[in-house]
């Protein structure tokens, strides 16, 4: 069994992957749907939200290099203009969602632009200040009822395909509801961010994380791709947070600037793979279902109220940082299956 | 590309198939009625989730065991005799004091592990957030001892809530300081600071006492709203003592209320009157912990129950007996009380529904008419209007005295049972130091 | 006047005790870039450490600072020698990655064991001598917090002597600025970051013991101090354990000023306001050497 694979075979191993991943994708939620048990729908759905915030993130912390560690003040923006539209001018929830992906995308412009002369951990701080600062904002501004929460109104009836185009399942199609929704957004911004990363764009942003300094001197404004990275994590993380804002149906403050919406995202990156497109959804796979099940078991029963769960969750998260600093995508994937098949690993095509 | 479409068509039969398809159902008799209990029990709330969850399972152990002598709902007897012995199961889960895990793990109760009845979230924020879900769905749900008025004000229908709601717990504090002139109070109380967190909890409080102190022709002279953890309150509280109120209205929560403490001794800061409700005032251990300092004293606030009275009643110390089984022998605390009688009601609707059916189950609720005499708790009773508020759930105001320990001095006739001549004017730093040393 | 002069004062005092929980953090980040998310929880277990021992065996705060301090340099060193060291192969995201993992597990581990109630350390020198002033010119000084910011003094001497006038402290400042080259004349830059955690941990872990004194212990504690320890050891810039205590004195002061005259809940964000406005004129910090 010398001869090495042609490079068709390896093609049709990815689209038969690809495809089972879509058909996966497509029909997770329906045979929850059958037997009632809507919560695993709900768990698809904070799982493809947590991936498109990743692959948000992924934006300006992977392929940009920058150290974003208040990015859920997006998200929040996000939620609350979507929330305002929608209750005082009775905006269609799409409709609000742009207008949040707009305000948010100028506003991070403008808060970002000024600290790009930041570099590093110093840049770091900077986008944790700008979290700070939005917490008591969040919690005493009246315009938008400060911490006593903003509540999206759901308007009775409506069927399947009207909650689509409006958000809103007033009954029990929520989680079928807001999984398809997510899976709609997720693919959007799957796909942006794969033609982001192959695009010229994509490579400013990489040359300016390899080396600013150098970056410069051929020419590339590293502040302003540091910009422009930011406002495109800005924009998917309002569309994050316009979603919650819908599926939640309360916007609070201490919920949407909630420390959680700061690292999941970076989280379920760093767990893929900093940097690769995929590594959020890896990332958003594992995490994900991995802290459910254990605050379902341990969390509960006799055990509940000691923190067991999260106890165990913090190891595991010690135990693969330990193991794949670099991200579990930086397995030899390529090596161990072919080893399993027990041929030598497909060589280029020509040789 | 072909297999494209094969998954797409297959995806559409599928959707409409599950259109069309009923939910599943569960038949036969009931052995075991399946409580839900959603509480933060890690993260910012966990020592109020605690308490939550001790309540719990001390209700859990009332009903399900047999103790003759206990007089409330489902004392004697194991099980819900209405429902042929069934015993009750309490299935926890942790939320971390998140809204989006609150949101979830409310799901995964309702459809997965299918309980009957709701119980949680135990903080008025997260609690908001479950709300539409749990209507949609249709079971019943509480948390009694949410103090939010809105909880009950935007027409959910399943959400019946025996305990009082800050509306009347910050009321019950003025009407004392209303009438307590013509009980030989001091009659020049004219001017108050209103000191409180910037969370909802707080600043729901902030807003009715703000709305009650105007009515009541006070002078609001500071209104100061501070940062949830914060680390020193120092510059706040010379604000204060520049703006020298008659009157303290405090609601914070005992980590910052430590903090006040500290920099108001240090600054030598006492008005004439503290008064606060729930916070650190209704928190077992920064109770506890003012005993060695007598930093409380002359305290004044909203209680459930007049608990120099309650403590004498047979069925409050046992059912804190049992409590202190659970939780590592701390006594009961007024969260775990309002908890306590909440979910004996519901054990007690449940019962008398003969039923888990929601339908049924709302419609016992709906009846309810509990008297007091089969609470641990001072209500006037159980009685519910149209937004599932119960209507009698009153209180009391007690004020800590010099003993560190809580003393009714509101309404007038269980003020005078108990005895206790109210401390006027709030002690100076200087004599609690030296009284505390004796 | 005397507000702004009381409340100047104030923040000083308050800066020297946030300087105490940064000073750990000024050497392990500020010092070796290494992101540790769990620096709170550290102080948490120092505060712990001083209740328990407190209560069980009826020692002062001041006085378990010492074993305290001694047990949780072991604790830093083994965190790198377990973790942190594997973790330094790949990103540093994977830094906070893997601290966060630490964070929860620490944070619940004490939750499992003690609950999440609020305890005090009541018998102790400083919390005998509270409410205990000196005042000089109309100006009060608390004598407690003044003895903690005496402490938080003396240590930062002591550390500003290791790091800056020792062999061992350009050691760690070489591995800090340029690894490899540090190998290369024979620095092993093992030894030295695992140091560099020990040392960082027992620090914070002796201002969780001071701050016991102060500050209810209780498993969440340590989420308030630390966030501003970060924009502290920021501000004072990395490498400079100088510039953290001018950073620390500069943070309680516009805390406590703001607080004095602006909405009490935005004193914080007007500290963090200050980094970035700071930050737009020295992008380095006051300090800062990298």
């Amino acid at each position: 069994m010398a001869a090495s694979r042609p490079p068709a075979r390896a093609g049709l191993v990815r689209s038969v992957v690809a495809a089972a991943a879509i058909t996966v994708a497509l029909l997770y939620p329906i045979p929850f749907e059958w037997g009632g048990y809507i919560y695993y729908e709900t768990v698809g759905f904070l799982v493809l939200l947590t991936a498109m915030l990743g692959i948000g993130w992924n934006i300006i912390g992977g392929l940009a290099g920058q150290f974003d560690f208040g990015p859920s003040i997006f998200f929040a923006i996000g939620a609350y203009t979507a929330a305002l539209l929608s209750i005082h001018l009775g905006w269609n929830a799409w409709l609000a969602l742009l207008g949040a992906v707009v305000v948010s995308m100028a506003l991070c412009a403008a808060l970002t632009y000024p600290v790009t002369r930041l570099r590093g951990h110093y840049f770091a701080i900077a986008t944790v200040a700008m979290w700070m600062i939005a917490q008591p904002i969040g919690a005493t501004w009246s315009f938008i009822n400060g911490s006593q929460g903003l509540f999206i109104p759901v308007a009775a009836g409506g069927g399947f395909v009207h909650g689509l185009l409006t958000m809103e399942f007033p009954g029990r199609g929520k989680g079928l509801g807001f999984y398809y929704l997510c899976l709609l957004l997720f693919v959007v911004i799957l796909l942006g961010a794969r033609a982001i990363e192959r695009s010229k764009l994509g490579f400013y942003f990489r040359a300016v994380r390899d080396d600013q300094d150098g970056a410069e001197a051929i020419g590339i404004d590293s502040r302003l791709y540091k910009v422009i990275a930011r406002c495109l994590m800005a924009a998917i993380f309002a569309a994050g947070g316009t979603l919650y804002g819908f599926w939640a149906l309360a916007v609070f403050p201490d919920q949407v600037l909630e420390v959680n919406w700061n690292i999941l995202p970076m989280m379920a990156a760093v767990v893929g793979g900093l940097g690769r497109l995929w590594g959020p959804v890896i990332g958003a796979v594992i995490l994900i279902p991995i802290s459910q099940l254990m605050t379902a078991t341990l969390g509960a029963g006799p055990l509940a109220g000691r923190g067991i769960d999260l106890i165990i969750y913090g190891a595991v998260i010690m135990l693969i940082a330990g193991w794949r600093p670099n991200g579990l995508l930086s397995l030899p994937w390529a090596e161990w299956a072919a080893r399993f098949r027990r041929r030598p690993a497909a060589r280029p095509a020509g040789s | 590309m072909r297999i494209l479409r094969l998954a797409a068509v297959v995806v559409v039969l599928l959707f409409v198939a599950v259109q069309l398809s009923p939910g599943a159902r569960a038949a036969g008799p009931v052995t075991e009625v399946l409580i839900g209990e959603l509480l933060p029990l890690t993260g910012n709330f966990a020592s109020l989730g605690q308490q939550y969850l001790w309540a719990g399972q001390t209700v859990e152990d009332i009903v399900n065991n047999d103790y003759p002598d206990l007089q409330v709902p489902l004392g004697p007897g194991k099980g819900f005799p209405g429902l042929g012995g069934a015993k009750m199961t309490l299935v926890v889960r942790d939320d971390q004091s998140r809204g989006d895990q609150a949101r979830a793990l409310a799901e995964q109760l309702i459809t997965v592990n299918k309980v009957h009845w709701l119980n949680g979230e135990g903080t008025s924020g997260n609690t908001s957030i479950i709300q539409p879900l749990v209507d949609s769905y249709g079971i019943p749900m509480s948390c009694h001892a949410c103090a939010s008025p809105t909880l009950t004000e935007k027409g959910f229908k399943w959400f019946w809530r025996t305990g009082p709601n800050d509306s009347t717990m910050v009321a019950s504090v003025f009407q004392f300081l209303k009438e307590w002139p013509a009980h030989g109070g001091p009659k020049d109380l004219k001017t108050i600071a209103l000191f409180t967190c910037d969370n909802l909890f707080c600043q729901d409080n902030r807003k009715i006492a703000a709305d009650l102190a105007e009515k009541g022709g006070y002078k609001i002279v500071a209104d100061l709203t501070t940062k949830t953890g914060a680390t020193t309150l120092a510059s706040e509280v010379q604000r204060l003592q520049s703006a020298n109120p008659d009157v303290l209205f405090l609601v914070q929560y005992p980590a910052e209320t430590t903090v006040f403490q500290a920099d108001a001794k240090r600054a030598g800061f006492m008005p004439k009157v503290i008064a606060t409700s729930n916070g650190a005032y209704s928190d077992q251990t920064w109770l506890t912990a003012q005993k060695a300092t007598s930093g409380a004293a002359g305290w004044l606030g909203r209680d459930p129950t007049a608990i120099d009275l309650a403590s004498k009643k047979a069925s409050w110390k046992k059912v804190n007996e049992i409590y202190k089984k659970y939780s590592r022998g701390q006594d009961m605390g007024e969260l775990a009380m309002r908890e306590i009688t909440g979910m004996l009601w519901m054990a007690d609707t449940i019962n008398r529904a003969k039923s888990v059916e929601p339908a049924v189950l709302a419609k016992a609720a709906a009846e309810t008419d509990m008297k007091p005499d089969q609470m641990i708790i001072d209500y006037k009773g159980i009685k519910f209007d149209a937004n599932r508020q119960n209507v009698l759930a009153t209180g009391v105001v007690t004020q800590i005295g010099w003993d560190d320990e809580k003393h009714t001095i509101w309404p007038w006739d269980l003020a005078a049972q108990s005895g206790f001549k109210p401390i006027f004017p709030s002690p100076s730093w200087q004599e609690r130091e030296t009284r505390s040393k004796k | 006047m005397t507000l702004f002069l009381q409340a100047v004062a104030d923040g000083l005092q308050m800066g020297l005790l946030y300087a105490l929980v940064a000073v750990g953090l000024a050497i392990i980040w500020g010092l070796m870039e290494m992101i540790n998310f769990a620096h709170g929880e550290f102080m948490m277990l120092g505060m712990f450490g001083a209740w328990g021992l407190s209560v069980a065996l009826g020692w002062d705060p001041l006085v378990s600072m010492v074993p305290i301090a001694v047990l949780m340099y072991g604790g830093g060193v083994l965190v790198y020698r377990l973790l942190m060291r594997r973790v330094q192969r790949g990103e540093v995201f994977t830094q906070i990655f893997a601290t966060v993992g630490l964070f929860f597990f620490v944070q619940n581990g004490v939750v499992a064991l003690f609950t999440s109630d609020y305890r005090f350390v009541e018998k102790s020198l400083l919390t005998s001598l509270s409410g205990a002033n000196l005042t000089f010119g109309g100006l009060r000084v608390g004598i407690p917090l003044l003895v903690g910011g005496l402490i938080a003094l003396a240590l930062f001497l002591v550390l500003y002597l290791l790091i800056d006038r020792t062999d061992f402290g350009l050691a760690m400042q070489a591995t800090a600025e340029d690894r490899d080259a540090a190998m290369l004349v024979g620095i092993r830059p093992q030894r030295m970051y695992a140091v560099a955690w020990g040392l960082g941990t027992a620090l914070v872990a002796v201002a969780g013991v001071i701050l016991a004194n102060f500050f209810s212990v209780y498993p969440q504690a340590g989420l308030s101090f630390t966030v501003l320890a970060y924009a502290i050891v920021a501000l004072g810039g990395f490498g400079s354990i100088l510039g953290t205590l001018l950073a620390a004195l500069l943070v309680g002061v516009v805390q406590s000023v703001t607080a004095a005259y602006l909405p009490p809940a935005f004193k914080d964000a007007f500290v963090f306001a200050s980094y970035i406005l700071i930050g737009l004129f020295r992008p380095q910090g006051l300090f800062g050497r990298f």
